[in-house]
Formats: C-alpha cells, structure tokens, sequence
C-alpha cells in the first residue's frame, strides 16, 4: 500500500463533548502518539463539541495535503452530513481553500478492528483460560430511530465470528446494544458460558460506558464519576449471576487504534489515489 | 505569512504580550516564557513541561471542574512554560485555546473573514436546525448574556450579513482573542432560546 507523503497533514476528526472530560482523550493521545512516531508532517484534531471546532481546523493546518480521518465508530450522520458540511468537503477527495483534503473512512468500519476487538478481549482474560469457554459480547448504542446504527458492530461480530486463524476462538460472540434488542441487561439469558467478557465498541469512555452499560450489566448501582475517575474498569473479573464477567473500557481508548487511523489513510490511497 | 512568523510579530525580541489570560514574554536571547497574565510577578510558579500536559492542565478550573470552552476566563494561575521557538510557542498556545491561536492571526492579518451568525444558525441539521429560528432579539440577548461574560473572544461576526461590524484590532500590548464563528456552545443556546420563545408563542390559553 502506498504512504502518505511525509509533508502531508493527518486530521483526527472526533464529537468530544461539553460534558465529559473523558470524550476528546483518545483522540488527543492518538494524535500525540503519531506525532511522534507516524508518516505525517504534522498531526491536528478538531471536534465537533469541543475545540478545535470543524469550522476552525482549516485556519491552523499550514500542510498542502490532508488526510482527514474520522475518530467515529460507524458510517452514519456524523460521517456524512455533519463532518462534509462544516468541513467544506464534497468527496473522497476536495480543495478547500488552500488545502487537498483526502476524506477517510470512519476507523471503525475498518477491518483492523476486528483483530484489536478481539486482542482486547483476549487481554482482558487469563493466559489458561479456555476461550471456547468464553461468551464475548461486544456493545453498542442501538436506537430503534435509525436502523443502521447497529451495522457497524454486526458487521464486527460477524467478521470475528468468520475469522479463520489457528488459534482457540471464542465460544460465542454476540452483539448486544442499550437501546435496542437484543439488550445489554439481558447478557445472562443472551450468553451461554462461564465466563462473560465484555467490549463496548464506542470511540471514548464517556457516559454510556462507564456509567450506563456497567449500570446495565449489574457491575455498578449509581455510579457518578468521570470514566478516569472509576475503577470499573480496573477490578476485573467480577461474580455476577453466576457467572464471571470481565469489563473492558471502550475499544477506542486503545493504543492501537493508532495502527487504525494510518489503516485508514492506506486504504484511502489504495481505492482512491493509486 | 505563516502562522509562526505572524506569531513573532507580535513579540519581537524585548518585549511581552498579554494573550487572553496569557502572558508572553520574550527577552533578548534564550527561550519565551509563558504564564498567566495575574503571576506575571510571582516568583513561585511550578515549571510546565510539554504541550499535552499544558493541555490537560487547562482541562480543569480551580474548582476542579471540566473547561469545555478553554477560552473561559477560568484558566487556572501557578505555572509556567518555556518555548525554545515559535514553533513550540504556537503549540503551547494550542494547547492553552484550541484553534482559537490561528483564528485570531489569521483573521489580524485579514486572511479570514467573519461567518455572520444567520449563516451558521442556518446551515445546522438535526437536534440544531431549530437554532435557524432564532430572533435578533435573541440573538443579542445570547452575545449580552452567554458569550460576553462566558469567553473571553472577542466577536467579531454580524448577526446577519446585511449588517457587517468594523474589523478588531490590536490595541497596545494585548492580542485580542477573536470570534469569528459562533461556537458550539452558542449554537446550543440559539437553539435553546429559539425554542423556549417557540414554546411560549404557542402555549395553549388558559379559560
């Protein structure tokens, strides 16, 4: 696959919010860490709840070329209207101002998130435990308002349900959502194992992963602090119903999720430039 | 002009720059400091190092609460950075007001023009698009009570485009923080307003 030129611009796109302090983190840390050590020239972010706002980015980036990729989850509202709207965008590819903008795909679509979905849960999980043993859930949002906001994750659950390696796999891997069935409380009746580990498939550890999914799983009563704050995430396995259930915090607060963005950038070049 | 050179001719060699709540100061030789305006004779200030943590640092106000908006006169005192060039200096900026650093020189050096607010409100979708009905009356009332004791840019947009306002300017020692778009947090209460005065237009009579 052909890389970027070394004096292109990288743009993190993310929601970040007004509320949670926790939202715009992942993005910051990716941006530092390919700062460091990516292809780029120089790494921005901008948000659409916080700042850098979409509307402000253009007026900081000084690189003639620019890969903009975005920090979400799936292909929707965000992806398609909010982001080529406030960012002058009108295809893959398109001048704005004095700027060449490559428009990625979102990072979750992507199949590299597959394997990190499962590395995450496999890291969660002691070294000799069975995986066929194993009940994997990965968690979404769900809204019975928009059909297509659970494609995303049965699209990763069906990827990692196919994938062929040689390793064990997991007994199951199911989808689950807060707002939509099947749902995330009703994990004891939905899996079948011992052992239930848990992966929210969100870009940050904002109010649905620390608060309202452990909330939905039995793990928290009345939680109240920020996701940085708690220790939800930090005092795995927990006995609940039974059963063993390991909590993972959200899939885009991984390191690699650095791999994915340049993942994204690669696979911009292959469809649209080589 | 790039940003970084625009940077420097606001700061040449012996002098300093209020920015925000920012003090800039650069000596003849060696690096430029920076601290917050009110410690500028404090002897005491824990040293910074880094954008990311400056980043962070400016996350929480005193009172240990989240800043969304960075550019609330909330920034917490007590430290300072040292920038080896304006590259560094730049990114420190950054990370003290997001995005806000670029707006402001390139709207100073008449490389960005104002979005007046009609057409901000206008262009929103969803949840926001209720933000398009908002009345001029209101739209003051926002700048009077939100914007105006809530950031410390100065706005530098219309309300419409029929109406345009005098370009800012730098005046003695101090860059002013400018406005050109209105933020999040403005479209938010555009909506909330035009939606309260939507509510009351159309409340049932009471018998």
């Amino acid at each position: 696959m052909p890389s970027p030129p070394s004096d292109c611009a990288l743009l993190i796109l993310a929601h970040g919010s007004t509320e949670n302090p926790d939202s715009s983190q992942p993005s910051w840390e990716l941006a530092d860490a390919l700062q460091t050590s990516g292809p780029f020239s120089k790494v921005y972010c901008a948000f659409w709840k916080e700042e850098p706002s979409f509307r402000q980015v253009w007026s900081m980036i000084e690189e003639r070329e620019v890969y903009a990729v975005p920090n979400f989850i799936s292909e929707g509202y965000f992806t398609r209207q909010v982001l080529p709207r406030e960012l002058g965008l009108d295809g893959p590819t398109t001048e704005v101002g004095e700027h060449l903008v490559h428009y990625c795909d979102p990072v979750g679509i992507h199949p590299t998130m597959t394997k990190l979905l499962v590395q995450r849960a496999r890291d969660l999980l002691p070294g000799d435990l069975t995986l066929s043993e194993v009940s994997l859930i990965i968690v979404g949002h769900g809204t019975n308002l928009n059909k297509q906001s659970t494609e995303a994750i049965k699209a990763q659950v069906a990827a990692i349900s196919a994938w062929e390696e040689a390793g064990e796999s997991f007994g199951e891997v199911l989808d689950a959502y807060m707002e939509e069935a099947p749902f995330v409380a009703d994990w004891a009746t939905l899996t079948r194992f011992p052992t239930v580990v848990v992966v929210p498939f969100f870009i940050a550890d904002g109010l649905h992963s620390y608060q309202d999914i452990p909330v939905l799983l039995g793990l928290e009563t009345n939680p109240t602090a920020a996701a940085s704050q708690q220790e939800v995430f930090r005092r795995n396995p927990t006995s609940l119903q039974g059963r063993t259930v390991y909590y993972s915090s959200a899939i885009g607060t991984d390191p690699a999720m650095a791999t994915v963005i340049l993942d994204q950038v690669m696979a911009f070049n292959t469809t649209h430039l080589s | 002009m790039n940003l970084r050179d625009s940077l420097e001719g606001f700061l040449p060699p012996g002098s300093s720059v209020r920015f925000g709540e920012l003090l800039l100061v650069r000596a003849d030789t060696g690096p430029i400091m920076m601290c917050h305006s009110c410690d500028a004779d404090r002897s005491d200030l824990v040293e910074i190092c880094g954008a990311p943590a400056l980043r962070e640092f400016g996350k929480w106000s005193d009172a240990g609460e989240y800043r969304p908006l960075r550019t609330a006169p909330t920034l917490r005192g007590g430290w300072f950075v040292r920038c080896a060039d304006f590259g560094e200096l730049l990114d420190h900026l950054d990370a003290v007001y997001p995005g806000s650093v670029a707006t402001t020189l390139r709207y100073l050096n008449g490389q960005l023009d104002p979005v007046p607010l009609r057409d901000t409100l206008d262009r929103q979708t969803g949840m926001y698009r209720f933000a398009g009905a908002l009345s001029d009356h209101a739209a003051n009332q926002l700048m009077r009570e939100l914007c105006s004791p809530g950031c410390l840019r100065k706005i530098a947009w219309p309300i419409a485009s029929s109406s345009p306002v005098a370009r800012l300017r730098v005046h003695g020692s101090a860059i002013p923080l400018i406005c050109t778009e209105a933020c999040t947090f403005a479209v938010s209460e555009a909506r909330r307003l035009a939606r309260e005065a939507y509510d009351k237009a159309n409340a049932p009579v009471e018998a």
